[in-house]
């Protein structure tokens, strides 16, 4: 390794990089764009309140007071439901995402438990949703958290875990704090990957491959360069991203030492990956589109737009076999939910996967043409 | 240490395999010290084959090259810091100007004192020195190529086609410089498939065909005992004169223009030729005579043309 080669050879990506303005555009400005529009369209869904379509087939005194109850809350305007119609088929008529269903017998049970002190007396209210919509996981969420509290209250003692419940309630449930980790995550990708594969091939097309390897610089100087300069092009355009999400939505993030973390083994491994489909792929065009192939996928089925727990339960399972996932949640973790434990479980899961891509990658990364 | 070696280059029975193919097939040749070297042969011949082999980029399936007495697979090392190369078809980053290019690649050889601006100056590119590279023109940008192939100041210089796509005033610019650099005492391994190039530059001609050497010598000595006669071209006014030529029992060969071609051992036979021609009552627009070159000399040996032109078959 030679300390003055690696800066030479920096120098000249980072002049390359920022004279080409396009690039920079689409780099730096194409997160941010996506953060703005998107956070624009959930800053409404924050201020207003979300529209709950409840259908009350009780009828009872009891009943109407439980939806008064959600309607106060100020989370909810609610929508009452002719109990006469069939709510399955008017919530797919009407696309309704969520519809809360109060059995009829609600009064009945609620006064075995009120006055009777029947502890086996229940009520099941029903969910009836439409799985593919990103917002019915965050009603549903808060409902849970309205129904927690009131059978907290029902139960006439004071709460147990006080500090864990004030903690969610008291947190506003704000989605484009969960989206801005998931694009860092997600941009974060394709400028290491799609940096890698446009770098390798460009190179390699135009013969500089072969001229540096008539020089003294080694492959060791090559890679750790480009790394070097993936990782800084990383932290600028996630600086970029935090700056613009605070400037415009006030994000409530925490920023500590898990991001430069996550944003370092998100690198690797999709420089690895980079440099591995460089290897295999015959020229630029097919590498690019096998970058493409491999980060289009990445990034809407690894959770990088939405919370995971928006979607059906198959495509969950499809994310945890994506490493990006990894990213997402472990940042996710730590700066939303400040959570050390989850986030030193994805890191670990990520380090690993990047650990072993990088290596492959430094191992696919050969200088001389055919064998 | 070691005796410095009489060679620059020396390659003995070099043999590369592309699987099936045999792109190089057992060659052997010297290059002295100081001279112009070049190998000259078609595309697909193996030039660049042969000379990333000897240039260290790419290894060899068996025999050996050695560049200043050292064996290019086992002492790529050594051998690094004391050539130059200039890639076929290289071309540098975009955006970096010329004068940021040279001193990128002067860094990367970062114990030595390059002189940028000499270079330039060498090059002839002083006022081209702040202009990033993607706008030059064809011809600086091989210039700036020859330049960063002279950053560490090498001892045996490898240029592969280094005047391949540039418009003739561009070419000979780069000979100029090539021709300085002679001058100069380098070592200078040069490919090419274009025959003025070689005969211009070369000291030493190598003509490479399917990955063979069918000849090898100066110009001069190649044309002298493979070409043994003279060209006569003649610009008929029409078939008359071709018919006249070819009862005489000459054989005239069809140029790409209007041209006819004929070959001929003395200028006794030119002399009969143009009598016959007269009293046939036939006109002539021009005419040439000339020694034959190296185009013929490649004709000659391998009876295809060293530049195919379009009409001239499938390639290969
Ligand atoms: N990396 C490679 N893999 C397979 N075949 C190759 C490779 N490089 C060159 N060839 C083949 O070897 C032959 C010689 O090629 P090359 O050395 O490039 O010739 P030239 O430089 O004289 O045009 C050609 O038929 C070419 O297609
Ligand atoms: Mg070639």
């Amino acid at each position: 390794m030679n300390p003055r080669i690696v800066v030479a050879n920096l120098i000249v990506s980072i002049k390359s990089f920022y004279r080409a303005r396009s690039t920079l555009f689409f780099m730096i400005a194409f997160p941010i764009i996506l953060i703005l529009v998107f956070g624009a369209l959930f800053m409404k869904q924050d201020n207003m309140s979300f529209d709950l379509c409840v259908q009350d087939l009780d009828h009872t005194d009891s009943s109407a007071q439980l939806v008064k109850t959600l309607d106060i809350d100020g989370r909810f305007n609610v929508i009452k439901i002719d109990p006469a119609i069939n709510a399955t088929q008017y919530t797919k008529d009407n696309k309704l995402n969520l519809v809360l269903m109060i059995p009829k017998g609600y009064e009945g049970s609620f006064m075995q438990r009120m006055a009777l002190h029947n502890p086996d007396a229940s009520v099941t209210l029903t969910y009836l949703y439409d799985p593919s919509s990103i917002f019915v996981s965050m009603k549903m969420q808060i409902l849970n958290s309205v129904f927690a509290g009131i059978n907290q209250k029902m139960s006439g003692k004071p709460p147990f875990i006080r500090s864990a419940e004030t903690s969610i309630l008291a947190k506003k449930y704000r989605f484009i704090d969960f989206f801005v980790p998931g694009i860092i995550a997600m941009s974060v990708m394709t400028l290491s990957l799609f940096g890698t594969v446009n770098l390798n091939t460009e190179l390699r097309q135009k013969g500089v491959i072969r001229k540096l390897s008539t020089t003294p610089i080694t492959r060791t100087d090559w890679i750790l360069s480009n790394i070097l300069y993936q990782f800084i092009l990383a932290v600028i355009s996630t600086m970029a991203m935090l700056l613009v999400s605070y400037a415009v939505f006030r994000i409530n993030l925490h920023i500590d030492a898990w991001l430069p973390l996550f944003i370092v083994l998100d690198v690797f491994a999709f420089v690895g990956i980079g440099m591995i489909l460089t290897r295999f792929a015959k020229d630029a065009e097919s590498a690019a589109a096998a970058a493409n192939a491999i980060s289009f996928p990445m990034m809407f089925l690894s959770g990088s737009f939405f919370p995971l727990e928006m979607m059906p339960g198959f495509m969950q399972t499809v994310a945890r076999i994506l490493p990006l996932y990894y990213v997402n949640e472990g940042l996710r973790a730590s700066m939303v939910f400040n959570d050390h434990m989850a986030a030193l479980r994805y890191s670990a899961i990520i380090g690993v996967f990047a650990a072993v891509v990088f290596i492959l990658g430094i191992i696919a990364t050969n200088w001389e043409e055919g064998q | 240490m070691a005796k410095e070696a009489e060679y620059a280059i020396e390659v003995e029975k070099l043999t590369k395999r592309y699987g099936e193919l045999l792109a190089v097939d057992d060659i052997s040749f010297n290059v002295r010290k100081g001279e112009v070297f070049a190998l000259l042969g078609p595309n697909g011949a193996g030039k660049t084959t042969t000379v990333e082999i000897i240039d260290t980029i790419r290894t060899p399936t068996s025999g050996k090259a050695s560049i200043l007495g050292m064996d290019v697979t086992k002492r790529k090392h050594e051998i690094v810091p004391r050539i130059g190369v200039l890639p076929q078809g290289f071309s540098s980053f975009d955006r970096i100007t010329v004068r940021e290019t040279i001193q990128y690649f002067s860094r990367l050889f970062c114990c030595r004192k390059t002189d940028v601006d000499g270079l330039i100056e060498l090059v002839n590119l002083t006022d081209k020195a702040q202009e990033q590279y993607k706008n030059l023109s064809g011809g600086l940008m091989q210039r700036l190529g020859i330049a960063i192939a002279l950053v560490n100041d090498p001892e045996v210089l490898f240029l592969d086609e280094p005047s391949t796509g540039l418009d003739p005033r561009a070419r000979r610019e780069v000979w100029k410089l090539l021709l300085g650099l002679k001058n100069k005492g380098k070592t200078v391994f040069l490919t090419t498939h274009y025959m003025e190039e070689a005969e211009f530059l070369a000291d030493t001609v190598a003509i490479i065909s399917k990955g063979k050497i069918i000849a090898m010598g100066s110009p001069d000595a190649l044309i002298e005992s493979n070409a043994n006669y003279l060209v006569l071209t003649l610009k008929p006014v029409d078939e008359k004169a071709i018919e006249i030529v070819r009862t005489m029992g000459f054989e005239p060969v069809h140029d790409n223009h209007e041209d006819i071609k004929v070959r001929v051992e003395h200028m006794d036979d030119v002399q009969k030729i143009l009598n016959t021609i007269k009293d046939g009552g036939a006109l002539l627009l021009s005419l040439d005579v000339r020694k034959p070159n190296l185009e013929e000399v490649f004709l000659k040996l391998t009876g295809e043309a060293l530049r195919k032109n379009p009409a001239g078959g499938v390639a290969e």
